[in-house]
């Protein structure tokens, strides 16, 4: 196994912003209300969670029910209304958004839906850029780091592509090398498959299996009950709370 | 070399949207290639033409004098007052062009032209040394008239002989007014040559350099007063005329300086507003990166990247934008400058010496392309770069309701079709960016109506002016005739139905304290006399019973700051002296200080009863002919008074007058149109990135209108409709700020180049014009933002998360 790895994100501490509670996600009554000029709109109601290193846990339920909102607090991209919220130590609640996304480029790898991979940039281009944001890496060994990863998800061959070129499959094998770029133990992904025919799809859940049996921990949302059923845990949220 | 990617991927923005960077260079290169141009033609200028103008010795005062010889030069030269003095011998001529035609020629005779100590001339090609029957030409007028050294000259002096002579010589005269503006041509004899073409060997004309002061214009007519006294009139000759060269410029500055730096700060001040709008062509345009890009950014923040970066990147990006802006303005700068001092030089008559650029104003251009880019992208940067990731994700381009009085008031607009109620309310969706292009097209569209009401206004002085010059030809009179036989000479030609005898002197005001004013030009006229409309500022014109009545111009009243309506002055012409009353003032009409006076009144001043000095007449009292019918006006007359030995000049048309002067006019306002031609396309740019902006950050609506069934034709409209709007709200506030942006730049130009007062006239006519362009632009700018919008598929925009 290459040495890079071995880094992981780091946690910090002593500023009252991080701290371990033995569980690597940790949801503390987490609520979420949106204010429309409709009126206000609950997605999340006191939501308490854990989840722990290596899991594979899929988040399921009817559109509505909270899913995206829960990962989107997971991974400080939306902030909860009320409650606390500990992922690798942090108080992600509490961070502000500067602090949030340093730490999330080290903690938390996003997988979207739609790929959201940058256009103008190649594949390789792509995977390489959060270990730039984040500095993880030397530079030297960034490259070479980015060219493994896509070995990786099975797409070596499109290193140099721009991801127009690509298809919907391979986007999102590089969206998932890109979340892998910096290392991160936690991998959150939207709707992986939503967008992928049945065999894209086989091999995408594949890839994360063999992403948990290095260690990392995988929170999956999704519709689809059969793809839920490859995780080793489900979660299931009705009009914003858990029920299962 | 390993580059880290984020800046890879601003070089791979940039090119990857190629228009849109182009648009952000050429707006960057427009606004700084402005002002280098601007700021160093006018270098050049001063460079070449002043810098030349006074290495030459340029005259301080300029004295006509009856014939005289080398001992009352050197008289001159003597006094303490003096510092240089140099004779020449002024003859009008008339030169037979390559045509075949006869032009007038200014004939200038000196000793030896290799050795002026006063407005000195250079040669260009040929020889100095002139020998009998030789001639040098200046070199405006060679170029004008085609000839080439080597050539045989020929001219003609009063009366039909005519006299060949070598063109030895091609000299550059910067103190003479210039071929192109007078058309009259200016050529270098010496004296000998002069007395074998059966002229008296005398000179006519002093050139003056003051010792002291050289550039104060009173002390300078003072020492002027001083020389007449001591020496010229001490000496028993007489003072035709005298006073500072040039068109009422100070003295040892070239005539055309204050016309060429007041037309220099109209265009500085124009290049300031490229700029300012071209800045606010960079903001919109950066605005629409953002925009295009928040999507982007929100997945640069979810993959670890800080604020800082995402500011460091995009301010990257506006550098790079300086950058290639300013390769491409430094170069077009220069070029600009060297077509704007090759105009200034064609115009005026001098010769750049090189084309380069100093570096006073690279450092400017380079200051300028670079801190106006980033300063002015600072805040679309900082605003882009602020949203979080849940907004920039998942709310973007959606397009959010505004919820002021203004947005409750649009929304109560029902009745109309919703493609135009959605256009309506798209257009003053976002205010900030609607304000910032209304901005641009507004200033652009005040200054394009400006640039035509300053036609207007140009057009309204001339005729003003003209109104002195209400004649078809006259023909002046060199040593005055009896008045009734002029006109009666006059008349007889057939086509002539007015002719007026004038009489004119030159006289001085003499003060209450015993001081003289300058010289000024003393008009005894008709009090009826057609072929003058005077403009009365005050009072009224003259009557029949005004024998101690006098008129007076305002160029008069600038002069003589005492002098108001009922004024007392006493006149002195020569040895006689007078005292008048002012009873009315007339504008200014490019003449200098002149007081008009009754005829009978002026004899008896003169103690010329009777005499008169130039015959004006008409060939129709009610209307003035045309250029052919002036022409011939005026060849008759000169046959006719040459043929009564009444006189041997030529005579002068109304439309030779005011030719050259709407030619020069015309020129700049051709130069004043390009720059509002600029100014209405950054506006026009302005426009195109606005809507392109509001496309992209609708761009799931405009899926949701295809999903619902709009046509590429409807969506298109949404567009257009919207441009048009805006185009239509700029040019209601263009309208209003056309007045008195007009009034200022028209002020600027009329006081610039005929230092005159500015008589106002709003152009409707560039009012209407600029409806017709603002709509069209407002079209032409809609074009590629709602093909885009037509372009965009319900799947794409939609199935977007």
């Amino acid at each position: 196994m290459k040495t890079f790895w071995n880094k992981s994100g780091s946690n910090g501490s002593g500023n009252g912003k991080y701290k371990s509670n033995g569980h690597l996600i940790a949801f503390n009554q987490v609520s979420k209300i949106y204010e429309t000029s409709a009126g206000s709109f609950t997605a999340l109601r006191d939501v308490d969670l854990r989840i722990d290193k290596g899991e594979f846990v899929s988040i399921v339920g009817k559109s509505g029910s909270g899913k995206t909102t829960l990962i989107n607090m997971l991974t400080g991209i939306d902030r909860p209304t009320d409650g606390e919220i500990y992922v690798t130590g942090a108080a992600v609640h509490k961070l502000d958004e500067g602090e949030i996304a340093v730490w999330r480029g080290k903690n938390v790898g996003v997988v979207f839906q739609f790929f959201q991979l940058l256009p103008t940039l190649s594949v390789l281009e792509n995977v390489r850029l959060p270990m730039d944001f984040g500095g993880v890496f030397d530079r030297q060994e960034r490259n070479d780091r980015a060219m493994h990863l896509l070995e990786l998800v099975g797409i070596e061959d499109q290193a140099d592509a721009l991801p127009a070129k690509l298809s919907g499959g391979q986007q999102q094998r590089a969206a998932i090398a890109r979340a892998l770029a910096n290392d991160p133990p936690i991998i959150a992904t939207d709707e992986p498959t939503g967008n992928l025919d049945s065999n894209s799809s086989a091999k995408i859940i594949q890839l994360f299996e063999n992403l948990i049996s290095r260690g990392k921990t995988i929170l999956m949302v999704t519709h689809d009950d059969e793809l839920a059923d490859r995780a080793m845990r489900t979660i299931r949220l009705a009009d914003g709370k858990v029920v299962l | 070399m390993h580059i880290p990617t984020r800046w890879t991927k601003i070089v791979k923005d940039i090119w990857s949207n190629r228009s849109r960077s182009f648009l952000v260079i050429f707006s960057i290169a427009i606004g700084v290639a402005s002002v280098g141009m601007i700021t160093n033609a006018g270098i050049m200028v001063q460079r070449d033409l002043y810098g030349s103008f006074a290495e030459g010795n340029p005259a301080s005062l300029e004295i006509y004098i009856s014939p005289f010889q080398r001992d009352l030069t050197s008289a001159v030269g003597a006094m303490r007052e003096v510092e240089d003095v140099q004779a020449r011998r002024v003859e009008r001529a008339s030169v037979l062009n390559g045509e075949g035609d006869w032009d007038d020629l200014a004939l200038n005779a000196f000793p030896d032209l290799t050795d002026l100590d006063v407005n000195r001339v250079n040669l260009v090609e040929g020889r100095m040394s002139l020998g009998v029957r030789e001639i040098a030409i200046e070199k405006q007028s060679a170029e004008g008239l085609g000839f080439v050294v080597g050539d045989t000259i020929t001219i003609k002096m009063e009366g039909d002989r005519t006299y060949d002579l070598e063109l030895v010589g091609i000299v550059h005269d910067l103190y003479g007014m210039p071929y192109a503006l007078l058309g009259e041509a200016t050529g270098y004899v010496n004296l000998e040559s002069l007395q074998w073409m059966e002229k008296p060997s005398y000179y006519n004309k002093l050139d003056v350099v003051v010792a002291e002061n050289k550039y104060d214009r009173e002390h300078v007519l003072e020492v002027g007063n001083i020389i007449r006294e001591r020496v010229i009139e001490a000496s028993g000759f007489r003072v035709g005329s005298m006073g500072v060269p040039g068109l009422g410029s100070d003295p040892g500055k070239h005539w055309a300086e204050d016309q060429i730096d007041g037309f220099l700060l109209i265009l500085q001040i124009m290049g300031v507003m490229a700029v300012l709008l071209s800045g606010g062509l960079v903001v919109n345009t950066v605005s629409a990166i953002l925009v295009q890009q928040i999507r982007q950014i929100g997945i640069m923040r979810s993959i670890g990247a800080v604020r800082r970066q995402l500011i460091a990147m995009y301010f990257f990006n506006v550098l790079a934008y300086s950058v290639l802006g300013l390769a491409v303005a430094l170069p077009l700068g220069l070029l600009g400058s060297w077509w704007l001092a090759e105009f200034a030089a064609g115009f005026v008559n001098f010769d750049l010496t090189t084309v380069n650029i100093s570096w006073q104003v690279m450092t400017l251009q380079i200051i300028l392309g670079l801190l106006m880019p980033l300063g002015v992208a600072i805040y679309p940067i900082l605003s882009g770069t602020r949203m979080s990731v849940y907004d920039a994700i998942y709310q973007y381009g959606i397009g959010s309701e505004g919820s002021g009085w203004f947005d409750r008031m649009l929304m109560k607009v029902r009745n109309l079709a919703p493609p135009i109620v959605l256009s309506l309310r798209n257009t003053f969706r976002n205010k900030a960016r609607l304000v910032f292009t209304l901005l641009t097209l507004t200033l652009a569209g005040a200054m394009f109506i400006a640039v035509f009401s300053t036609r207007a206004s140009l057009t309204v002085q001339i005729e003003n002016v003209a109104r002195y010059v209400a004649f078809d030809a006259a023909l002046g009179l060199p040593y005055g005739s009896k008045k009734q036989t002029v006109e009666r000479e006059a008349l007889r030609i057939s086509e002539i139905s007015v002719a007026e005898g004038w009489a004119q002197s030159i006289g001085v005001i003499v003060r209450e304290d015993g001081t003289e004013s300058g010289e000024l030009e003393v008009v005894g006229l008709p009090y009826d006399a057609s072929t003058i409309d005077p403009l009365m500022l005050e009072g009224r014109w003259l009557d029949a019973s005004d024998t101690s009545k006098i008129v007076v111009n305002d160029d008069l009243l600038d002069e003589e700051s005492g002098l108001d309506i009922g004024s007392e002055i006493t006149l002195k012409i020569g040895n006689r002296q007078r005292t008048y009353q002012v009873i009315g003032v007339t504008s200014k009409h490019l003449s200098g200080s002149r007081i008009y006076m009754e005829y009978a009144s002026f004899g008896q001043l003169t103690n010329r009863p009777n005499q008169v000095d130039i015959v004006r007449v008409r060939g129709n009292l009610k209307a003035i002919g045309s250029s052919a019918e002036q022409d011939a006006i005026a060849f008759q007359l000169e046959s006719r008074f040459e043929n009564a030995s009444l006189s041997k000049s030529s005579s002068i048309t109304r439309h030779a007058i005011f030719g050259d002067f709407t030619d020069v006019f015309d020129l700049i306002l051709v130069v004043l149109m390009i720059m509002a031609g600029l100014l209405a396309l950054v506006g026009g740019l302005g426009l195109t990135g606005t809507l392109g902006i509001n496309v992209l950050e609708r761009t799931r609506e405009i899926g949701v209108l295809r999903a619902v069934g709009a046509s590429n034709v409807s969506v298109r409209q949404v567009i257009v409709i919207e441009g048009v709007v805006v185009g239509l709200v700029s040019w209601v506030l263009g309208a209003l700020l056309s007045g008195p942006s007009g009034r200022a730049l028209a002020g600027a130009v009329v006081n610039a180049v005929m230092q005159a007062d500015l008589s106002y006239t709003y152009s409707f006519e560039g009012l209407l014009l600029w409806l017709v362009v603002i709509g069209f632009i407002a079209v032409f700018s809609s074009l590629a933002p709602s093909r885009r919008a037509a372009r965009l598929t319900v799947r794409e925009v939609l199935d977007y998360e």
